[in-house]
């Protein structure tokens, strides 16, 4: 073997990598003793190896390394200054609107006396009529529930069941004891919702000092979406 | 230390005993024989028996007339003691090579030049893998530190061996001008950092 042969062979590489076979071994082997370039050649390449296994056996890793992509999970993108700057800009847009106008609406508008739909509902006496509500979707109403006064009761469970018959809410009615006179009017308030329009049912359960209860009654009031 | 081609100037003054043919002669082959015998040989000290006892036929040769027929094949002529002395280690031994454990070669460079050359070498180094893109510097890691089969690595990066033998080669020609500057530095006796 010659030094163009040991060229075209790229033999300085595949001896580093143990691709010559036995043959080609041997003869650029006699050829490497001989030729000072091919020497300095696979000293080099043999030199590069190993501090090369030092260099990346060790936690520092090489220096100026390219920028290549993290590979870090694509929510963590979020962090990166390219996204968070503008990220935070548009919070700020966000929080200074509700800041200056939303929250300043919101408080006029809980302190401005309105006009709150309504319904008097009596528990455990057939009407001849359902009383009516008309609500705005998702507004909330009131009804006035008259519940007839009985002994032993320390307070009431009421629970609402839409037309669908599957319950809405459920409300505990403390009943105040140290007046002379029971009381049986209760204003509540009920929540605004998803209303289905329909007749919504109003179901009263007394409870007693020990825990016992009992069906006082019902009532209903049909809600008409406005 | 030089690289230089041998000529019959050169082959009688180690005949002579020039203190630093002889230091440059030893120093240069010493590495090559090294770096043949770390593929045969699995342990510091077969190596180093070995590398002894190639030395000792030479000089022993160089003494006599007419021994080294062709100066200008020093080298060639080195080779072929080795061989043979590989040969009849084999033999001595009469056991698979491969038998022998791994070999744990200690770091040779123990001079503060040999250190400095060394760490330029490290950082140079360093700089070239640093330039590699990451699936290069992968590649290079699985091969040579990780001592990966090749072809299965190859696949995994999707190159073939071509590809290998051309970052090696890439790789080896940024490194060679830092590699001849530090060399050098290196007194004479020592050889390189690293494994042998």
């Amino acid at each position: 073997m010659d030094h163009s042969d040991a060229l075209r062979l790229k033999a300085t590489e595949k001896y580093l990598l143990n691709e010559l076979d036995p043959e080609q071994l041997d003869q650029f082997e006699e050829h490497m003793f001989d030729c000072p370039e091919c020497a300095v050649d696979v000293r080099a390449a043999a030199m590069f190896v190993e501090q090369s296994k030092a260099v990346l056996a060790e936690g520092r890793g090489p220096v100026a390394v390219k920028m290549m992509p993290a590979a870090t999970s694509v929510w963590l993108n979020w962090l990166r200054p390219v996204f968070a700057a503008p990220a935070l800009a548009l919070l700020l847009l966000v929080v200074g609107y509700q800041n200056l106008v939303t929250y300043p609406k919101l408080h006029q508008a809980v302190n401005t006396p309105q006009v709150v739909p309504w319904a008097a509902v009596n528990v455990g006496v057939a009407g001849a009529e359902t009383p009516q509500v008309s609500v705005a979707q998702g507004q909330s109403f009131q009804l006035l529930v008259r519940i007839p006064p009985e002994a032993g009761v320390t307070r009431y469970q009421a629970e609402l069941l839409n037309p669908a018959g599957k319950q809405e809410w459920s409300l505990p009615i403390p009943v105040a004891l140290d007046t002379d006179q029971k009381q049986d009017h209760f204003l509540l308030r009920v929540p605004g919702a998803n209303w289905a329009p329909g007749t919504y049912i109003l179901k009263v359960r007394g409870i007693g000092s020990t825990g016992e209860n009992r069906d006082i009654g019902q009532t209903s009031v049909d809600v008409k979406i406005q | 230390m030089q690289f230089q081609d041998f000529d019959e100037a050169y082959v009688e003054r180690l005949r002579s005993g020039d203190f630093r043919t002889q230091e440059h002669f030893v120093t240069y082959f010493s590495e090559l024989i090294q770096l043949k015998l770390r593929s045969r040989l699995r342990t510091p000290e077969a190596i180093e028996d070995v590398r002894q006892e190639t030395f000792a036929r030479v000089f022993d040769a160089l003494r006599r007339a007419g021994a080294i027929r062709q100066p200008d094949r020093l080298g060639a002529f080195i080779n072929s003691i080795c061989n043979n002395v590989l040969l009849e280690h084999y033999r001595s031994k009469s056991r698979d090579h491969t038998d022998e454990p791994d070999p744990d070669l200690p770091d040779p460079v123990t001079d503060v030049l040999g250190i400095v050359a060394a760490r330029q070498m490290q950082e140079k180094v360093r700089q070239i893998l640093g330039a590699l893109s990451d699936r290069d510097r992968r590649l290079i890691k699985a091969i040579f530190l990780d001592e990966r089969d090749k072809d299965e690595v190859c696949a995994e990066f999707g190159v073939d061996r071509d590809y290998l033998r051309v970052l090696v080669h890439r790789a080896k020609q940024s490194f060679k001008s830092s590699y001849l500057k530090n060399i050098d530095r290196r007194p004479p006796g020592m050889t390189a950092a690293g494994r042998g």
